[in-house]
């Protein structure tokens, strides 16, 4: 019982990134790592693996949690029970990870981002990244991770050899839910991707009145505005100016960030910028490790004195 | 259609410091506000819209202590029937003894429900699994980050989840089920003092979680809190607001994305 099992997640055949993370975090504890992954032309980065189990399924059954569990069913009564099971912290990875638990009734730990070898924990954030739990499975026996994107990539640990592969076939199907077909976004007049200088407001901002305050700042700094999840959430702005995992990933020259705390799913869409200025009146606030330069302050402060600065010219 | 929404009251921790104290034991919440958990009321918004359209009930369960009865009370001013409050001191930090809890109370109230809804996750924790164990203890399918319900009819829903960087999938799927609920998948409505006054009146029943304690054990164990990793973190600006704004149109400039 000594292999980790990483369950991949693809989306319309790509190996998404943030599997390195999960194959990252074996390499970091010690263990071989198999990768399940359906049957397709997947670009995988092989020489961190041990073995390569391609099930012959379509994407989409494969990330369906009630097929999933059958075919972690087969993948244990041939290989035995893992040490672990490895899940990307991600929509597809939560899913099947809480559902894998629930249906084999093993102990897991969600949104892990770190691991102390010697004390054999995993943290995991709490109240969006201002405290971390440290946690254990208790008793022995198989456990579920799912794995924050960006955290353990750099523990890759290159084997120098090819990965066993393995196909496994015949895997029984559940028609208790099917996907039907993808949803694509749709286009609007603004692509924030392109921006240089992205104004970016968050929950701080109050309510829907004072959004146009700020997007009069945003056209005296020549900047474009956009914002967190729960900004597009009230429809104080259009989805398609949303920050983060599930809204865009953006790299400007410069991303000013007001009233956003700084969530790991708005991070991860905006912490390559060039600059990031955060203005956020909690002093404790995450976005500050994140951020270039920081105020602490109250934004409407602040974005009044900025327009009454720029209107003076 | 009968809808079970589950419910949480959860420390408005944003604005707050927040201390760890007792060695490492406990993290300080005696000044901390509490609310609803964001993603509930948008959970809680949809199965009341569902029900007001095609007819049928909600129900809203929530576990924790006496003072959770606040969102039952806003539940019910939304609009759903009545609630169930498991009572516990404890806090369940596993989401494991969550569903399990939550299992047993549904075995033994023998609620009918054609679907379960939770939010994705809670503010507070973040672990984003009680939906999925509880629908894979229930051996009924589970659809999570469910960002619109095209349609729910007898036996089955058409629902939509969200993927990443606007992307979604449709999916159907078989009821019973349980579905996790993303913000945003509706606008919840305006909840007033005097209609959660009003929902004091109706029955909320009052259940011990010690009656449902059957294989209720922690299969994790939280061994310490700890505060994030300081990195080097923003230079800070001044302090005064007017050389502040100086300073920051100076860094604008610099980087060449202001004149
Ligand atoms: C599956 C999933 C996907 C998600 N995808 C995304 C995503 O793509 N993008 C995203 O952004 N989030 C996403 N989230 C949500 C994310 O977890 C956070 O809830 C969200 O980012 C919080 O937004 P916020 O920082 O604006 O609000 P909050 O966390 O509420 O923070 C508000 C901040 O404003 C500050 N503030 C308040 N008033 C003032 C004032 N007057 N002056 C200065 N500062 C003030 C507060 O101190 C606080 O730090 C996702 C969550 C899930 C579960």
């Amino acid at each position: 019982m000594s292999y980790a099992l990483v369950v991949a997640e693809t989306r319309r055949n790509i190996f998404e990134e943030r599997n390195m993370d999960s194959i990252g975090l074996c390499s970091l504890m010690g263990k071989d790592a198999f990768l399940l992954i359906p049957f397709g032309d997947y670009n995988v980065n092989e020489q961190y693996l041990n073995g390569i189990i391609k099930v012959k399924v379509e994407e989409s059954m494969f990330l369906n949690p009630v097929v999933m569990v059958n075919i972690l069913e087969k993948i244990m009564a041939s290989h035995g029970k893992p040490y672990l099971m490895v899940f990307t912290n991600s929509a597809s990875g939560t899913e099947l990870a809480s559902y894998a638990a629930g249906y084999f009734n093993v102990p897991i730990i969600t949104d892990v981002s770190a691991y102390d070898k010697e004390r054999g924990t995993f943290s995991k954030s709490y109240y969006s990244d201002k405290i971390f739990g440290e946690f254990k499975p208790s008793g022995e026996g198989t456990f579920i991770i799912t794995v924050r994107s960006g955290s353990f990539k750099e523990n890759l640990c290159d084997r120098n050899a090819n990965p066993s592969l393995e196909i496994v076939e015949d895997v029984e199907t559940n028609t208790t839910r099917t996907f039907m077909e993808f949803v694509e976004e749709e286009k609007s007049g603004i692509d924030i991707t392109k921006a240089e200088f992205l104004l970016s407001i968050g929950r701080g901002t109050g309510n829907n009145e004072e959004v146009a305050e700020y997007e009069e700042l945003a056209k005296l700094l020549k900047a474009v505005i956009s914002g967190s999840r729960p900004v597009i959430d009230k429809l104080w702005l259009p989805k398609t100016h949303q920050v983060g995992t599930s809204g865009k990933t953006v790299k400007p020259k410069v991303y000013l960030a007001m009233g956003i705390s700084g969530a790991f799913q708005h991070i991860a869409g905006m912490k390559d910028s060039d600059c990031i200025i955060a203005v956020n009146k909690d002093p404790e606030a995450p976005i500050f490790q994140y951020a270039h330069y920081g105020i602490i302050g109250d934004m409407h402060k602040v974005r009044d004195k900025l327009k009454e600065m720029l209107k003076e010219g | 259609m009968n809808l079970l929404v589950f419910t949480k009251r959860v420390p408005a921790t944003q604005e707050e410091e927040l201390r760890i104290i007792d060695d490492g034991n406990k993290i300080d919440l005696s000044k901390v506000p509490f609310k609803v958990n964001d993603w509930d009321n948008y959970s809680v918004e949809e199965a009341v819209r569902i029900v007001e359209k095609i007819g049928g009930t909600v129900t809203a369960v929530s576990i924790g202590d006496s003072e959770s009865d606040e969102v039952l009370r806003r539940a019910i001013a939304m609009g759903a029937k009545d609630g169930f409050l498991i009572e516990t001191e404890n806090i369940l930090h596993d989401p494991n003894a969550r569903s399990t809890l939550i299992y047993n109370f549904l075995k033994k109230e023998g609620l009918p429900f054609d679907a379960i809804f939770t939010g994705v996750q809670s503010e507070d924790d973040q672990f984003a699994a009680v939906g999925g164990i509880l629908a894979a203890k229930l051996r009924i399918p589970f659809v999570s980050m469910v960002i619109g319900i095209d349609n729910i009819e007898n036996g089955y829903a058409i629902v939509r989840r969200e993927l990443e960087g606007g992307l979604q999938e449709r999916i159907k799927i078989s009821l019973p089920c349980v579905m996790s609920i993303q913000t945003g998948i509706n606008e919840p409505r305006y909840v007033s003092i005097m209609g959660i006054r009003k929902a004091s009146k109706v029955e909320r029943k009052v259940l011990k979680a010690s009656d449902y304690q059957e294989n209720v054990e922690n299969m994790i164990e939280l061994t310490r809190w700890v505060y994030p990793l300081k990195k080097e973190g923003a230079t800070l600006l001044s302090p005064d607001l007017e050389n502040a704004c100086k300073e920051l149109l100076n860094i604008l400039k610099e980087k060449g994305v202001y004149q």
